[in-house]
């Protein structure tokens, strides 16, 4: 634990912990209404007392809609990024134990999908499902599976090599037993690193998604969506950028900073 | 709906004077016109289909009508005058037409133009094959005979009293050269002010002087159509100085444009109508009353001042407001919540019960805007409206051809006809009745005009039409939407560049000063 | 010579698989090839007829195998929207994205090379922290976001590069490098991150190694060390991971295209999935597959140039 308390490891993880506070107590203390209500005799006004952060287009509290908003942006992010991995895990695990011919059918399909851009293949899955927050989960989830089976795949091909994998298959235990008691937990840390580091990009394919309209749909507040909107009014209204844009930029770097500290602690052969 | 079949009028733009009034710019009158210069024109949408019969497009046709000329056009009134003829006359029994071609009007090969080539182009509008937007038009023609070289008689099987209307819509007046219809797709030809140069998909249109135009050359050299559709970007070009000019100015910053010494701004009135939709074979939106209290809870005033910006104008009718069909006896409903939460209680949905998908296209941003204002009022009259925000392909497929939806919005352009307005969109067989609407009334008043050859007596009718919409609550009518140019102060003769349709540009009359 | 032929064969046999996720996912697109002709003049029975004649009514197999035939003998199809030959609109719209793939990473190695080789040199001080935090930054906001911050800073305020739209290089070569500067700076700022990590690890790994050891004992000055010596060795690895990237910069060109009215394969991929094009959809989506696998490739082959130790897959 020593070793997370580095500038870096400090800051990134303070961070975090601020905007997750943010995103699980704001709910509870606003009414969802907050996000959405609307003054039309305040549109676009700058940042003031009644309104700490400006309003937007419609006059809607900014404050309000970026609280609300981390809620939204990070339940996509963590859902996303949790079914890539539900997903890339048996595929990378069984690909990377077993080696052979297995590894090269996988491999050969992994392969087939990292030649299609993450953003391509999730914009074509939304299309597909259309636009709800539930199916951009599925598309941001489907679209990184290949790149989390990819990393788990050459963790669990060094591991398998361990002398303490040999040791247990010849002791008789069942592949099954081995990957579950010794692969798994050995590669748990790098899945960890790059779960954390996927979780900045999410956010941004979130942002991505909801530019081209196939995200969250309004009047919902999201920090994709909020940035999308500003993009015609930067000019003349900068805070409505600058809010969300401040929101994504801090906890992608915090998500990175603590990606980074976790990879020089828990990975060591990276460093 | 602009991308894909509302473009219908005329090409040709006839001297000044017939051009609607938009708000007057400061124009240097006393400046005579000079020739020279290439136009550059910042184009909002992309063009697709370069076949002025095939395309439905108003954003390809913008750019067409530049290339082609119609044989009759309409005047600020929407009064049928000539074009490429210089005279017409209908027998009385409504069942001939006879056309006067001008003579010597060459096209762009440097043929002149025959009655060959009128027979040529609307056989070729007619047949199906062509797959022309507009091949209905046609419909009751028995034959078209050409007695001399200019001269064209239309014999029809059935009295179709809108037909010359229809063909002041440049899809279906057009005249092409014979044989040309291979090649229109790839090299546009016709008899207007510009010839076609080149096209380099979804980045620009270039057109070149067409010496020989009938009405006198134009004074621009060529006119460059570049195809920007981010509305910020399309104005940042403009303030940058790259583009002379743009059409559709973002609704938000007409009033920052207009204030702006160093652009010229052209506004004119209607650019398009726009309405909410309810689909009529959705379980509530079959009872009369809930169309009704879904009316009562939307204050129209105050979403056109949230969604435009105020640049436009609300209206109960969609007839054009120059039109003498318009009925002018219609309110629109005022907002009442609490009337629109008994009324819905009585027709059986009492306050949650009503869980409504409003489907709403990206390809119009102010559509998303009325939709997060309307999600705020339904929610006060206890209905939860959804928004699912749908491409233009989606939106066509979903809600145009499928009907699969609750609630939408439409805009219309230039369906400043009131047979093709009122038939097609209302009419229980009409081609654009995506509602499912089906009205014995209406149905039997949109008939009944299509044989009424005296114009009052068929303005009357269309106004016991728009009574029936309204008092049925058939679709809920908004507002006439602005229409907006903005352009360098050298741009000359903006006032000219706005066709009566509101919606084609035309820049024939267009100069720049040095 | 195994590796290479071994690897060939899965190349061959990757772009099979990469035509059948394409036509797989395309065809369970929404929407109808049929319907997007007819527009809203559809009507049931034309429908039925034109998917008759399209052969849409066919086995899907069949269909893939019309398909497959069409693409391998040269004959694409043509696009629904523009009506144009869908191959020689790939070919001026590749063009025009290969300017800004190339245009971008110029920039990202730019910034990024300096920036890995100062935070490696001054390990774990403070300019390492300032450079990993600058490199941050870039990745830290969507790339559409630093996008309409260049139209406004460097186009509206500055007026030192166009907002927006494309030139044609064959017509003035300049013009084309100008309107791609804006959307290329935005993407290597994007992909800058990355780069400045491998390079500053690489560098770190070098700079620790005996040559660099004897270099320094020989007297030579800290920077020829630095800059001829440790960089000559760290700038492969660094090249092949800017190889890797291609995959992730083709998802970005969509979204940064469309803001740039810079009309290229992004921009013609979003208007064909837009306009549900199903022809153009389905060669764009397999050309840019293909084409980052074949990036993939020439990576992996340049890796194994470089490195002869890697023989094995």
């Amino acid at each position: 634990m020593r070793r997370f308390l580095t500038t870096k490891g400090i800051i990134g993880l303070t961070l975090l912990t601020i905007i997750a506070l943010i995103a699980i107590l704001g709910p509870l203390i606003l009414s969802p209404d907050a996000a959405t209500a609307m003054d039309m005799t305040a549109r676009r006004s700058p940042p003031s007392w009644k309104h700490p952060l400006g309003t937007d287009q419609l006059g809607r509290d900014l404050l309000f809609r970026v609280i609300l908003g981390a809620r939204t942006s990070l339940e996509i992010a963590v859902s996303a990024v949790l079914m890539s991995i539900v997903l890339g895990l048996p595929l990378g695990l069984i690909s990377g134990y077993f080696g052979g011919r297995t590894d090269n059918i996988l491999m050969r399909l992994v392969d087939t999908l990292l030649a299609f851009p993450a953003l391509l293949l999730a914009l074509t899955i939304s299309a597909v499902l259309g636009p709800n927050v539930q199916n951009t989960i599925i598309a941001i989830g489907i679209a990184f599976t290949p790149f989390l089976a990819r990393i788990i795949r050459g963790e669990a091909l060094r591991v398998a090599q361990m002398p303490y994998v040999e040791a247990a298959r010849a002791s008789g235990t069942t592949d099954v037993m081995i990957m579950v008691r010794h692969v798994l937990p050995n590669i748990l840390p790098a899945v960890i690193v790059q779960g954390t580091i996927s979780l900045a990009f999410a956010i941004l394919a979130e942002a991505g998604l909801s530019f081209l309209g196939l995200g969250t749909q309004p009047p919902a507040a999201s920090w994709g969506l909020m940035i999308q909107a500003s993009r015609d009014q930067l000019d003349i209204a900068p805070w409505t950028a600058l809010v969300p844009g401040l929101a994504v930029a801090l906890t992608v770097l915090a998500l990175n900073m603590v990606g980074d500290v976790l990879r020089d602690i828990l990975d060591p052969r990276s460093k | 709906m602009k991308r894909r079949d509302f473009l219908r009028t005329s090409t040709a733009i006839l001297g000044s004077g017939i051009f609607m009034g938009g708000l007057p710019t400061a124009l240097f009158a006393q400046d005579t016109p000079v020739s020279g210069g290439t136009l550059i024109w910042g184009h909002s949408e992309t063009t697709q289909n370069l076949d002025m019969h095939q395309t439905g497009t108003a954003s390809s046709g913008r750019v067409l009508q530049n290339i082609h000329s119609s044989i009759v056009t309409v005047d600020a009134n929407l009064k049928v005058i000539p074009g490429l003829a210089e005279s017409f006359e209908v027998a009385p029994d409504g069942l001939t037409y006879t056309f006067k071609l001008r003579p010597n009007v060459k096209f762009h090969n440097g043929a002149v133009m025959t009655s060959a080539d009128v027979k040529y182009s609307f056989e070729r509008c007619k047949d199906p094959a062509t797959g022309a937007v507009n091949f209905e038009v046609f419909n009751n023609v028995a034959a078209i005979e050409t007695p001399d070289d200019l001269t064209v008689v239309i014999k029809m099987s059935a009295v179709n009293a809108p037909f010359l209307s229809r063909l002041a819509e440049n899809g279906a007046g057009v005249i092409m050269p014979v044989d040309s219809g291979p090649t229109q797709g790839t090299n546009p030809m016709g008899a207007g002010p510009f010839k076609f140069v080149s096209y380099e998909v979804g980045t620009v249109v270039k057109m070149a002087r067409h010496d020989d135009y009938w009405d006198g050359p134009a004074f621009l050299d060529a006119v460059e159509a570049r195809e920007i559709t981010e509305p910020t970007t399309r104005l940042t070009g403009l303030r940058t100085g790259e583009l002379h000019m743009i059409n559709d100015i973002p609704l938000d910053r007409v009033g920052e444009i207009e204030a702006d010494a160093g652009l010229q701004v052209k506004k004119w009135f209607p650019l398009n109508f726009d309405f909410i939709n309810m689909n009529h074979t959705y379980e509530p939106f079959k009872d009369k009353r809930v169309r009704v209290a879904f009316d009562m809870i939307i204050d129209k005033e105050a979403l056109m001042q949230g969604a435009l910006w105020g640049q436009g104008a609300t209206t109960p009718s969609p007839s054009f407001p120059t039109d003498a069909a318009f009925n002018t006896d219609l309110v629109q409903r005022p907002q009442d919540i609490e009337g629109a939460k008994a009324m819905l209680a009585e027709a059986g949905y009492p306050e949650g019960s009503l869980n409504i998908v409003f489907k709403a296209t990206t390809n119009y941003p102010y559509h998303i805007e009325t939709a997060q204002i309307l999600v705020e009022w339904f929610k006060a009259a206890g209905v939860n409206l959804t928004i699912e925000q749908l491409t233009w392909a989606d939106w066509l497929s979903q809600c145009w051809v499928d009907k699969d939806y609750q609630m939408t919005m439409m805009n219309f352009f230039t369906l400043w006809e009131s047979d093709f307005l009122y038939y097609s969109v209302w009419n229980s067989k009409g081609a654009f009745n995506y509602r499912g609407i089906s009205d014995p009334i209406i149905d039997e008043l949109t008939e009944k005009a299509r044989i009424t050859v005296d114009d009052a007596a068929r303005a009357d009718v269309y106004k016991a039409v728009q009574k029936q919409i309204f008092d049925e609550a058939h679709d809920v009518l908004l507002w006439f939407r602005n229409g907006t140019i903005g352009a360098q102060p050298s741009v000359m003769g903006l006032d000219t560049v706005v066709h009566p349709n509101g919606s084609n540009l035309n820049f024939h009359k267009v100069w720049l000063k040095a | 010579m195994t590796y290479i032929l071994n690897r060939l064969l899965s190349v061959i046999l990757t772009l099979f698989l990469i035509t059948i996720v394409t036509f797989g996912v395309t065809n369970i697109l929404p929407g109808d090839v049929a319907m997007m002709i007819m527009g809203t003049q559809s009507n049931p029975e034309a429908l039925e007829g034109l998917r008759q004649s399209l052969g849409l009514n066919d086995p899907l197999i069949v269909q893939y195998g019309r398909w497959i035939g069409g693409m391998l003998t040269g004959d694409w199809g043509t696009s629904l929207i523009f009506k144009q030959p869908i191959a020689e609109l790939l070919l001026q719209k590749a063009a025009a994205s290969a300017v800004i793939v190339v245009m971008s990473m110029t920039i990202a190695l730019a910034l990024a090379v300096p920036l890995g080789v100062w935070a490696a040199v001054h390990r774990d001080k403070w300019q390492d922290t300032t450079s990993s935090t600058t490199a941050l930054l870039g990745v830290s906001l969507p790339d559409f976001f630093w996008g309409i911050v260049m139209i406004l800073v460097f186009a509206r305020w500055l007026g030192w590069f166009p907002s927006s739209g494309f030139v044609d290089p064959a017509e003035d070569f300049l013009g084309t490098l100008r309107h791609a500067f804006l959307p290329s700076l935005a993407l290597g700022l994007g992909l800058m991150a990355h780069l400045t990590r491998m390079t500053r690890s690489t560098m770190t790994g070098i700079l620790n190694q005996e040559f660099i050891r004897v270099a320094r004992a020989k007297g030579l000055s800290e920077r020829t060390v630095i800059w001829r010596y440790a960089l000559a060795n760290a700038i492969g690895p660094v090249i092949t991971i800017a190889g890797l990237q291609i995959g992730y910069l083709f998802g970005s060109i969509i979204v940064m295209e469309f803001l740039f009215s810079y009309t290229g394969m992004g921009w013609l991929t979003y208007q064909a999935l837009l306009n549900r094009d199903l022809p153009l959809i389905q060669a764009t989506v397999f050309v840019v597959a293909a084409v980052v696998m074949l990036t993939n490739l020439a990576v992996d082959l340049l890796y194994v140039a470089i490195d002869p130790r890697i023989r094995l897959g």
